[in-house]
């Protein structure tokens, strides 16, 4: 009986492995589909060579991939390993969030994304030469999102150097973020660790992970495993032991020695890594020394991978429209400056920015993900604040080749000088107006305590308004991100400024410049129109009518039961 | 008029040949660009005695070109305690050429490393030194980090595994694994400071050279025998399609000297 059923397990794992066997995800031997397809659907950006030298190639940042070299960004393997097969399938499905790259799920049938990942492999004499297979980063002991785990995330944030170029909250904004390159020599930007939905490889915290154990090929991103890491081959109270002695101003010579003992501890553990990455013959002991190193290299990379996942929303903000269509808050009294509270109280409207590519010079590659705007307004004015990322400070200091125009950082917010009466109504045109004019808001990173007013009849065709002066305006930058606070009165004098009034939907639309971005005149990004809202006040009104309302039923009901039971007795 | 026609027609058919032919070569010069070193196919270590030397100097040709300084845009209190230069063309006095690599492109038995030889890039002030280092395949490299600013290790290895590892201000020497081929040179970076750069050769046998500020280089125990000489310099190229040939005769000296110009 025993033994049946000792047989009877045998054969459903021997079956287990046999179907697991038969769907291994691995690509078939490269075909002439693969061929085909591949010519048909990638070799516009990525070259029929596959040395990322399309002809669409020039306007894309980040470039396509060149295959040749056999740097994949997006791997679930170990540094300087190549990808698997499936990671490439999976690429090729969803593609990469933040660069050119489109996923193929519904373009291409899942039998052709195996053939091209067969075909985009031969591109690379490596995968071809491994005899063995990539080695994968182990997912084991996930250590789970809690707010320690955050805390000492943040501490490794710094001391593995991560603020260099990610910058001190993770805009991307590190003192690194403006001279990086890949390895082509492209310009490259380090992601924006708040705005996780930018990221080319998913932003799971698996997903996160993995690119910073195995890093980012290509891209001037480190691995970071095993000695990156500060005291690696200690436990956690020796590293904690050394650093205390390190920080005393004169240690006694039983401490010295102490501290000797743990660098050659250090030194075993580091020579051991090496060994094994060279392919050199380890002792079982020395396995266990690596493991136990690299557990604790694992717990750190956990914590700082929910630090980072801190950082950022679960999800893409969404588009200020339908539900979440910007409403101005009414307040009684004055309205609240840049850095008072009240801002914290309500989410931001927030407007997506897409490159601006109907008219030259287009920009094919922003860098500016979205403007955040909440707003307030009182009986008289309005106030709005602005919210956007921007990695780098620029005001200006340098010019722009063909227009010989400064390079800075700018905002522009857009009204209909008329609001359009009716949702039917048309609106100016989205690019700065046409035959219907539309009112601005230019403001520009070298004058930050200005606004420009400007009325407009097309993109190349804006006019500075002669009254000025009618904004006030404050505005900050720090840690990668601008704050501009404008505020104006709900009526002017002026003919050609927009009039607000509470209740009424009034187009709103935004234009921004990246000036590190090569940013200028129609070179920027922009939104189409969105609107906002006066919220209405609601009327002190509601506290009686309803009341009376509901007094005079009562009354009426009673009057009509004392006028039925009286016909009643009457007609007894 | 028909004439006329198909005599244009074929000048079109011409134009377009030429110009495909023009395109095919262009691209082909650019998959040439990377000049690289040239190693021998086995190399066998043995004991030499009564090898011979071969030394020499190597010239810029031209005037000697001002070095560019460079932007430190980072880590200023560190970084910015010297000035940096431009170091891909090191011209000194008497027109002397700094490193340059010169090296025995076809030796296949020769003496063996020297096992002792420390092999360290520095980057003390934000700069690597040397500028230029020979490292055997197989051995480790060790990065120094006496500065106590964060850099990444950046090693642009096509053949070998490219290395890209952060070493933290804390991490004052970081020993790199070897590499197992032949390659180089290798571009190196920093991209923290993206000013700093250096080459990497890694090597299969000890006959490799790079010369000082003097431009002087140096390689003994040369077994005795004809050899093909070489050279890289990463702004100059190299001499691998036609190098020069030298005749090594037992305890003899052969000097050679070479005379470079920009690519």
């Amino acid at each position: 009986m025993k033994i049946r059923t000792i047989a009877l397990l045998f054969i459903l794992f021997g079956t287990l492995v046999l179907v697991s066997l038969m769907y291994a995800q691995n690509a078939p031997e490269a075909s002439e589909r693969g061929k085909e397809v591949y010519e048909n659907s990638c070799a516009h950006c990525h070259g029929v060579e596959g040395r990322g030298d399309g002809s669409a190639a020039e306007n894309l940042l980040p470039r396509p991939r060149d295959f040749t070299r056999g740097l994949y960004k997006i791997r679930s393997t170990e540094t300087g390993q190549l990808p698997t097969d499936q990671d490439l399938f999976d690429i090729i499905t969803e593609g990469m969030p933040g660069s050119s790259m489109p996923g193929w799920e519904t373009a291409l049938s899942a039998n052709d994304r195996w053939e091209v990942v067969a075909y985009i492999k031969t591109f690379h004499a490596g995968f071809k030469e491994n005899e063995n297979p990539p080695k994968q980063i182990t997912l084991e002991g996930k250590i789970p999102y809690s707010e320690q785990s955050v805390e000492t995330g943040k501490e490794l944030y710094v001391e593995l150097g991560c603020v260099e170029c990610h910058g001190n909250v993770g805009r991307g904004d590190g003192t690194s973020a403006p001279t990086l390159t890949d390895s082509w020599g492209f310009q490259t930007w380090p992601a924006n660790l708040t705005q996780g939905w930018t990221f080319r490889g998913g932003f799971d915290t698996e997903d996160i992970f993995k690119r910073f154990i195995g890093g980012i090929a290509g891209s001037p991103m480190p691995a970071f495993e095993g000695d990156s890491f500060l005291n690696f081959g200690l436990t956690t109270e020796e590293s904690k032991r050394l650093i205390e002695l390190e920080n005393k101003d004169e240690m006694t010579e039983a401490e010295e020695e102490e501290s000797g003992q743990f660098y050659e501890k250090m030194d075993a553990a580091v020579d051991i890594a090496l060994t094994i990455k060279e392919g050199g013959e380890v002792s079982a002991d020395d396995i266990q020394t690596y493991n136990d190193a690299m557990k604790i290299v694992y717990e750190k990379s956990w914590h700082l991978t929910n630090y980072v996942k801190s950082l950022m929303p679960e999800k893409r903000p969404e588009a200020a429209i339908g539900n979440n269509v910007l409403r101005s808050q009414y307040v009684q009294g004055a309205l609240p400056a840049l850095d008072a509270a009240a801002w914290e109280t309500f989410e931001a409207g927030y407007f997506p920015l897409v490159g601006q590519v109907v008219i030259e010079p287009r920009q094919f590659n922003p860098t500016i993900d979205g403007v955040h705007v909440k707003s307030f307004y009182n009986d008289t004015e309005v106030a709005f604040l602005f919210v956007w990322d921007d990695r780098t400070h620029t005001t200006g200091d340098e010019t722009d080749e063909t227009t010989g125009k400064p390079l800075e950082d700018a905002l522009a917010v857009q009204f209909p000088v008329k609001v359009p009466q009716g949702p039917t109504a048309p609106k100016p045109y989205f690019l700065w107006g046409g035959r219907l004019p539309v009112y601005l808001w230019h403001w520009k990173a070298s004058t930050p305590e200005q606004v420009t007013e400007l009325t407009a009849k097309g993109i190349n065709n804006a006019e500075t308004q002669e009254a000025q002066g009618e904004l006030q305006v404050q505005s900050t930058y720090a840690d990668g991100q601008y704050k501009l606070w404008v505020k104006r009165a709900l009526k002017t004098e002026d003919k050609k400024d927009l009039q607000l009034e509470p209740g009424v939907f009034v187009p709103i639309a935004f234009s921004a410049w990246d000036g590190s971005n090569g940013d200028v005149d129609t070179k920027r990004t922009m939104t189409s129109w969105y609107a906002f809202t006066l919220e209405p006040v609601p009327s002190s009104r509601r506290f009686v009518y309803p009341p009376i309302i509901a007094i005079l039923s009562v009354g009426l009901l009673f009057g009509l039961r004392a006028f039925v039971q009286r016909r009643n007795t009457e007609d007894v | 008029m028909k004439t006329y026609l198909l005599a244009s027609l074929t000048l079109l058919l011409v134009c377009c040949y030429v110009g495909i032919v023009g395109i095919t070569f262009a691209a082909d010069s650019d998959a040439g660009e990377m000049e690289m070193l040239v190693f021998p196919e086995k190399y066998k270590p043995m004991a030499v005695n009564n090898g011979g030397m071969i030394s020499g100097m190597v010239k810029f040709e031209g005037d000697k070109p001002e070095m560019k300084m460079l932007e430190v845009t980072k880590d200023v209190e560190v970084c910015g305690v010297t000035e940096k230069y431009d170091e891909s063309v090191v011209v000194g006095e008497d027109n002397a050429l700094k490193n340059t690599i010169v090296y025995l492109i076809d030796i296949t038995e020769g003496k063996d490393f020297d096992k002792d030889a420390k092999l360290e890039i520095d980057q003390k002030g934000c700069k690597f030194t040397p500028h230029v280092q020979i490292v055997p395949v197989g051995t480790r490299l060790t990065m120094l980090n006496t500065d106590r600013v964060n850099h990444n290790v950046h090693i642009f290895s096509n053949i070998n595994t490219p290395v890209n590892k952060q070493q933290t201000k804390n991490r004052r020497k970081m020993p790199l694994a070897g590499v197992k081929k032949a390659e180089g040179p290798v571009s190196v970076k920093c991209d923290i400071h993206g000013w700093m750069s250096a080459w990497i050769a890694y090597v299969p046998h000890p006959y490799f050279a790079v010369t000082n500020e003097k431009g002087e280089f140096t390689l003994e125990d040369v077994p005795a025998g004809e050899y093909k000489l070489g050279y890289w310099h990463e702004a100059c190229g190299t001499n691998s399609a036609s190098p020069v040939t030298v005749t090594v005769e037992a305890g003899g000296t052969v000097t050679q000297e070479f005379t470079l110009k920009l690519k």
